[in-house]
């Protein structure tokens, strides 16, 4: 994985990164990684780099380390999987980790995701809370609150009107901190939001130490 | 700015901007050409009695409104596919907008590949895709 660009702004670095993306290896996705990345450098989006969250899989076979070193921009691996509380992005899937669950299933257990994938040195954040069926907020008017929730996304790119109102209410009302992503899924729609972070991000492993370090802030690019 | 080759075209070019009729009078017309007869589309009342918000444009119909779209940019341009993820309803009588941007071209076999997006007035994305079209 070649290291980011960085931005560097009164001594300090900072990384923006596109925390929520889909490929065509999603089954609705529509976006070429490449194009992605000309995309971004054509129009001067201010973005380092992304997270491919593909549904349901984590895509092991994509090598993006040419494109990265053509590119300059960071692209690193995630999955959006699906639980009973709704869809959760997956920052730092590791081997044991795609051994230990089946990214496959639509009713992964949150709790037992939330609770074995910290132990994986992973990071679960449910994404797009406010949506209707998919979202957490939804869900939590059925099952209750659900324990170990840290991060939440609170900044959606495709989010309909109110959506993330509602998640930044629930946010605010249970103490959850906020990422950024675009959800997108055709190449135009990258960069519309992203997380904002102190310091070097390179790889998967640093993204998820960031994240623990509970320092990022969520940003919409949304015009 | 209309184009007819190839080499009209630009990475990131946004296509004319494209307001589709989506009156009811419009989609009546258009299901009694497809042969359908199903109210849902031609009837608010009969639509919200099955649940739904009120009546809907057929998915075929947008996806004409997609192909409108790019015959509007480029009139002899050869629709080879038009890719579409229906996210929401694109409700009757209701104000769409639709927009179509260049994101890639095979200058070499002179494909070029369009984002497409379907939205409402509050800017919520209905319908999203993609077109491959050929030009000469």
């Amino acid at each position: 994985m070649a290291a980011c660009v960085h931005e560097t702004i009164a001594e300090k670095t900072v990384v923006i990164l596109d925390l929520h993306t889909h490929s065509i290896k999603s089954d609705d996705g529509r976006a070429k990684v490449e194009n992605y990345c000309k995309w971004i450098r054509s129009r001067e989006i201010p973005i380092d780099g992304f997270v491919l969250t593909e549904h349901r899989q984590f895509d092991v076979e994509s090598d993006y380390s040419t494109l990265v070193k053509s590119s300059g921009l960071c692209i690193l691996k995630g999955s959006e999987v699906e639980t009973e509380y709704g869809h959760v992005l997956v920052f730092g899937v590791t081997e044991a980790l795609m051994l230990a669950y089946h990214f496959s299933s639509i009713g992964l257990p949150l709790a037992s995701v939330l609770e074995s994938w910290e132990q994986h040195n992973a990071i679960a954040v449910p994404c797009h809370p406010g949506r209707k069926r998919v979202g957490m907020q939804a869900n939590i008017e059925k099952l209750g609150v659900p324990a170990g929730v840290r991060i939440v996304e609170t900044l959606n790119g495709g989010s309909r009107r109110g959506e993330d109102e509602i998640t930044q209410q629930m946010a605010a009302e249970l103490g959850y901190l906020g990422i950024g992503g675009s959800d997108s899924h055709i190449v135009s729609h990258i960069g519309r939001c992203a997380t904002r972070f102190p310091g070097d991000i390179s790889n998967e492993h640093e993204l998820v130490e960031a994240l623990r370090a509970e320092e990022f802030a969520a940003i919409s690019m949304r015009q | 700015m209309t184009v007819s080759t190839i080499q009209d075209v630009e990475f990131g070019e946004e296509l004319p901007a494209f307001k589709p009729d989506t009156s009811l009078e419009n989609v009546r017309i258009f299901v009694a050409a497809a042969g359908w007869g199903a109210a849902r589309f031609t009837d608010h009342e009969a639509a919200r009695k099955e649940g739904l918000p009120g009546a809907l444009v057929p998915g075929i119909m947008s996806q004409g409104f997609l192909a409108a779209m790019i015959h509007q940019w480029a009139s002899d341009a050869r629709i080879v596919k038009i890719d579409t993820v229906f996210r929401a309803p694109v409700m009757v009588d209701q104000p769409h907008y639709i927009t179509g941007i260049v994101t890639d071209i095979n200058a070499e076999d002179s494909y070029v590949e369009i984002d497409l997006t379907v939205s409402n007035e509050a800017g919520e994305t209905r319908v999203f895709g993609t077109a491959t079209v050929n030009l000469a």
